[in-house]
């Protein structure tokens, strides 16, 4: 049987390719928001190509940033990188203070414009939900399983891969989720400071006053951002459902839960 | 998940060098090494920039590397947090000062135009230094009431330094000076912006955050589409919302009267207040069915109604979560509502996305600077009520 | 088996064991009992190297454990403790092999092991293979947790609090079990208990422990007829010691010629259970048959009461 939020999904999925594709069949929809006959469909660029280039600085950014911090994540909960880990926590918790519209900004006198310091930017924020998540994770688990890891002879790497790793997986891939929301975000951002992107189709809209270009760039963010978020949802639901872990229903917000960008 | 902590403390195996105060020295010696200070000619030239000796007078450059040193041997070499904080502390005022001083040293008393900016040094620097010091504050675990004085102390210490004049020779305080109006009026907008939408999302949230915990078949839907709005991206929502309210405004009557357009303050406010819902809603929720229910029994067994047993009893005790709550709306709305220049609602993001307009580094930091600093500042503020409503409740 | 010398551990400045000196017999079940704080999980987990010593020597099956590399050590000693540890994200199949996965056994070898533990732990295979641990009992689960440390065969298995979360029933036929497995597969155990009722029952030897030093170590009928000093006497209890002591004799120790009436007893069944079944059917004495169902004499309440004073 198919959920009904399931299916409003795919029929949303299937409206937004359908747009993507020939968007100005669309064109009569979205004409009441022009004046003057201006025109309805984006005509700067191809709506296609935008959004494959703001879906790859995404994906690259948060790639990198989920090996970065997985990585720094297990670092600090080996004991070799025990001295690391309260202060590292203290760094989190203040990075994720910062603005990431801020955190792009600042990256454009390092870096110039264009593709670098928005990548840059969302990598550097992308870190902090994941080693966030991916801490707790790996510093939770049941310490009588990791104990028996040890105790039937798993050397260090085959309790982090066979045991730790697998069992904190919700969490880390709930902070890569976190982490490809504020990603996506904070990319439509970047279009003020020249990456390619759907922000452009956005701030094109709002320079010449044309709200049918706000409207189709926010619709498309926002529609993006949801099925991605949805999509790391259903993962991680999946790899916490077999060992009984009770689905994360209603839990309180805390740090870096989910904050929109 | 307070075990590995504990066990790094145990002090079993004590290491033989702080690696952490290794890092941060490597970090103190890249800062000696790299620029103190760019030069521009004018406000958008190339900059030049200028290692310590050559921005300050010899005696000043010596006194500043001299307490850099002194935080960098420290980081090494003592693992006594007091002295480490103090040090940490001495370092980024040394670093301050120093930039002042090498503002007014450098300005070429004929050329106004001349802008001095803190350079790649002067930044490494200052990170290492907050390194040093945060390392030190976990350390000394200080409580809520310390990192209050703690924060207040540096607030101080910065409102003192800008007063002072010490930095009047910097390119930031000349980006300032030049819009000292507009800056304020922008920062009043972004207050509003914030923290009004969090004032509406705490007086509409906190009620709907009741009634979802009392009626169970509300509250998933409910969470479920909150939590969908959470997801899409400020820039969106934004000019989404661009649409319904200038239909609002063109077709209500009186709407456009108080202050409702189509773009500018109130879509801004409106999307800020929709993201805030979640939170409030969601920890409300949470923190009223943390309370246990041997507590609530026994508020019902003395005859308490429902009204007080919800004001008595169960919000006293979800406070600490319903703060949190509040926290994460505050900070979060801080940095989003720097978004909203770009569909005309002001705040500090009018000097931010100017500044990445005109390649301006100084209007980018003029714009970025107040954001940061607001929002650690109600991070802290908030963490340590929380902390503060949560004793003896645990 | 096990030689321990001087071992000792300290954390800050108190040995929480302190100079230990002990010999486990091959075969047999010994029991380290002592008060909660007592030293006694440290100790065990020294073996494995969970904890590595301050100082001392640990030998086992001759080889000294502090020069083997800790993996390969722990391969081949069972562990299982009280909250089991069962990996969550695998099945029961998975967490049985793990040990023989690490080893290296080959697919079908690992597939037998599994399928011959679950039966001797009373697992249906074709039921319980494909669960995961949050799916069983707390009792299953339990069960699960000793067929993993029992899986590649160990010659030695350390238990920690084994049963301490089973209810008392499951708890006696748990032990029961234990007793019976151990008996068949010749494997040495070492266990932990705070539970004095189940270091007799299931303990050859039994080691008292307080405050990090070994007081007494010894067989349990040695301890409750001659406890080393006040400590372990007051561990035993005053009260409760005639009965413990009457758990370790059988009724075919205490048979006499001659006749009763009622319904007979097993001879296999202990003093204590004897005593029982007389009080409450309210008689002096009842016949004893053995396994056979052959008669073989009588048992009386004197005769039994007689072997609950303290030997001399
Ligand atoms: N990692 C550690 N660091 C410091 N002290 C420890 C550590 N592990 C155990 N101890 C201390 O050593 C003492 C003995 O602990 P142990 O776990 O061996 O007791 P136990 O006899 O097994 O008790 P229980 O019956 O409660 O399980 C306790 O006082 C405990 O607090
Ligand atoms: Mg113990």
């Amino acid at each position: 049987m198919i959920r009904p939020g399931l299916l409003l999904r795919l029929v949303v999925f299937t409206a937004l390719i359908a747009f993507l594709a020939m968007p100005d069949r669309f064109a009569g929809l979205l004409a009441p928001l022009t004046d003057n006959g201006a025109p309805a469909i984006y005509n700067q660029g191809s709506l296609v190509s935008l959004t494959l280039s703001h879906l790859f600085t995404v994906a690259l950014a948060t790639s990198a940033a989920t090996i970065v911090a997985v990585g720094l994540a297990i670092f600090v909960t080996r004991p070799a990188g025990a001295e690391f880990l309260a202060l590292s926590r203290a760094a989190v918790n203040i990075g994720q203070t910062f603005p990431p519209v801020a955190v792009l900004a600042l990256s454009v006198p390092a870096m110039g414009f264009g593709e670098g310091p928005t990548r840059l930017a969302l990598f550097l924020y992308g870190l902090l939900p994941i080693f966030e998540n991916s801490l707790v994770g790996l510093s939770t688990l049941p310490p009588a399983v990791v104990e028996s890891a040890s105790a039937m002879g798993m050397t260090g790497r085959q309790r982090l891969l066979k045991v730790e790793l697998p069992l904190a997986m919700p969490l880390i891939i709930e902070g890569i989720r976190l982490s490809a929301v504020i990603g996506l975000a904070t990319a439509t951002i970047g279009s003020t400071v020249a990456a390619k992107g759907l922000g452009e189709v956005i701030v094109a809209g709002l320079q010449s006053n044309n709200l049918a270009f706000v409207v189709q760039g926010g619709v498309i963010t926002g529609i993006l951002a949801v099925l991605i978020s949805d999509g790391f949802q259903i993962l991680a639901r999946r790899t916490s459902k077999r060992r009984g872990a009770s689905p994360q229903a209603s839990r309180p917000a805390t740090d870096g839960q989910q904050a929109p960008v | 998940m307070t075990t590995l902590a504990d066990a790094a403390t145990d002090g079993a195996a004590t290491p033989r060098i702080d690696r952490l105060g290794v890092v941060i020295a490597i970090l103190m010696a890249v800062a000696l090494a790299l620029p103190f200070v760019t030069f521009r000619a004018t406000r958008i030239a190339a900059g030049n920039g200028l290692r310590l000796f050559d921005a300050l007078p010899p005696t000043a450059a010596a006194a500043v590397g001299a307490v850099l040193i002194a935080a960098l041997v420290t980081a090494v070499a003592n693992r006594r947090p007091s002295l480490r904080l103090a040090l940490g502390a001495l370092a980024l005022v040394a670093l301050a000062l120093g930039a002042g001083a090498a503002g007014t040293h450098l300005t070429p008393a004929d050329s106004p135009y001349a802008r001095i900016a803190p350079g790649s040094g002067f930044w490494v620097g200052l990170f290492a230094g907050a390194i040093l010091m945060t390392d030190a504050m976990v350390r000394l675990k200080l409580g809520p009431v310390g990192r209050l004085i703690a924060l207040a102390v540096t607030v101080a210490l910065v409102a003192g330094l800008l007063a002072s004049g010490a930095w009047s020779h910097l390119s930031l305080i000349a980006e300032y000076r030049s819009r000292a109006d507009v800056f304020w009026r922008e920062a009043i907008n972004h207050v509003i912006l914030a923290g009004g939408s969090l004032a509406a999302a705490v007086v509409i949230g906190l009620p709907l955050g009741v009634v979802a915990y009392q009626l169970r078949a509300i509250r998933d839907p409910l969470i479920n589409v909150l939590n969908i709005i959470q997801t899409i991206p400020s820039m969106a929502l934004f000019g989404i919302l661009i649409a319904p309210l200038g239909w609002v405004a063109a077709n209500v009557p009186g709407a456009h009267a108080i202050g409702i357009r189509g773009i500018g303050t109130a879509p801004a406010f409106l999307a800020l207040f929709l993201y805030s819902l979640l939170p409030m809603v969601a920890n409300t929720v949470v923190g009223l069915n943390g309370v246990s229910r041997a507590v609530v029994d026994a508020a019902r067994g003395m005859g308490l109604t429902v009204f007080q047993r919800l004001l008595q009893v169960e919000m006293p005790l979800a406070l600490p979560v319903v703060l949190t709550g509040i926290r994460i709306v505050l900070v979060q709305n801080i940095g989003l509502a720097t978004v909203a220049a770009l569909i005309g609602g002001g705040g500090f993001g009018v000097f931010l996305f100017q500044g990445l307009g005109q390649t301006a580094t100084d209007l980018i930091l003029l714009g970025a600077l107040p954001p940061v600093a607001l929002a650690f500042a109600a991070a802290v503020v908030l963490d340590a009520a929380i902390e503060i409503s949560g004793r003896g409740k645990a | 088996m096990i030689d321990l010398s001087h071992l000792t551990k300290v954390y800050g400045d108190t040995a929480v064991v302190d100079d230990v000196n002990m010999h486990v017999e091959a075969g047999t079940i010994t029991v380290i009992v002592g008060t909660s704080g007592s030293g006694k999980s440290t100790l065990l987990r020294m073996v494995n190297r969970l904890v590595e010593p301050t100082k001392g020597r640990i030998l086992v099956q001759g080889r000294d454990v502090l020069k083997m590399p800790a993996y390969e050590l722990r391969r081949s000693i069972g562990y299982a403790i009280q909250s089991h540890g069962l990996f969550p994200h695998w099945t029961v199949a998975r967490n049985i092999a793990t040990v023989p996965m690490l080893l290296g056994w080959d697919r079908k070898k690992v597939a037998a092991r599994v399928e011959e533990l679950m039966e001797l732990f009373q697992l249906d295979h074709a039921q319980f293979a494909g669960r995961y641990p949050h799916e069983l009992s707390g009792g299953q689960q339990q069960r699960v947790g000793v067929a993993r440390a029992m899986a590649a065969k160990p010659a030695l298995l350390l238990m920690d609090e084994p049963f301490g979360a089973l209810d008392p029933i499951i708890r006696g036929k748990a032990q029961a079990d234990l007793k019976a497995i151990q008996r068949r597969t010749g494997t040495t155990i070492l266990l932990v208990t705070h539970d004095m009722d189940e270091a007799i029952h299931l303990g050859d030897r039994i080691a008292v422990m307080d405050a990090g030093q070994l007081k007494q170590y010894a067989p349990a009928a040695d301890i409750l007829a001659r406890p080393a000093d006040a400590f372990v006497d007051d561990l035993i209890g005053t009260a409760d010691r005639p009965f413990h002591y009457l758990t370790l004799g059988t009724l075919g120790s205490a048979v006499e010629p001659g006749e009763a009436d009622g319904a007979p007893l097993a001879a296999s069944a202990s003093l204590y259970e004897g005593l029982g079944a007389l009080l409450w059917s309210g008689r002096k004495a009842a016949p004893v048959i053995g396994d056979d169902g052959a008669p073989l004499g009588r048992v009386s309440l004197s005769g039994i009461t007689d072997r609950a004073a303290q030997p001399r």
